[in-house]
């Protein structure tokens, strides 16, 4: 979806995602925050380290909600197209880039990164989606 | 697939977006189906017919009749 929301679903979706992605972003600084100034350690330190991936899971709970209750089937069509590119795209991302881990000593990539190469390639591919459809 | 759409929105005189109001879809959506890029799932389809009052079959064409 791009551009300004047209439906009450496109609406409602924006609806929960903005305030989660604040959310996300409060919990990002305080967890860098509290983790540089007390270097917790053991149990405390992993549920604070859960802490920013919360809201992150709601996000993929949002997009869920979303694409059921978006009413315009061809919008929609476009939304799932667009999420299999992006799922190809990380997995094949995570797939070389585990491989250059193993064998080529390449940098080692957080898997925190699958969600943002997910987005990104969900993103990228929209536009050229629906120029197919013109 | 084909389908005769734009005559039947045309002999309405229904621009994109009346059609796309009536049947609560977006312009984007009519226009695909127009050029027959997009094929309509059949629920899509019965509203289209009962909106114009025609058959499906009347409506869009698959080629094999």
């Amino acid at each position: 979806m791009d551009g300004k929301p047209t439906n009450p679903a496109q609406k409602r979706y924006l609806a929960r995602f903005i305030p989660t992605m604040a959310v996300y972003v409060a919990a990002i600084f305080t967890v860098s925050w509290v983790f540089n100034r007390y270097e917790p350690g053991g149990p405390l330190a992993w549920g604070l380290a859960l802490l920013p991936a919360l809201p992150l899971l709601a996000i993929i709970a949002i997009m869920g909600l979303y694409l059921r209750e978006e009413g315009d089937e061809f919008v929609r069509n476009i939304l799932v197209e667009s999420m299999l590119w992006g799922v190809g795209l990380t997995l094949s991302i995570m797939t070389v880039w585990g491989f250059l881990e193993i064998y080529a000593e390449a940098p080692r990539l957080p898997s925190f990164w699958a969600f943002p190469i997910f987005c990104f390639g969900m993103g990228l591919a929209q536009p050229f989606i629906k120029r197919r459809y013109r | 697939m084909k389908n005769r759409l734009k005559v039947l929105r045309a002999e309405r005189d229904w621009s994109q977006a009346d059609l796309a109001d009536r049947l609560e879809v977006s312009r984007q959506t009519i226009n695909a189906l127009e050029t027959g890029k997009y094929d309509p799932s059949l629920p899509l389809a019965f509203r289209i017919a009962r909106l114009f009052g025609q058959p499906i079959e009347t409506i869009f064409d698959d080629g094999q009749a």
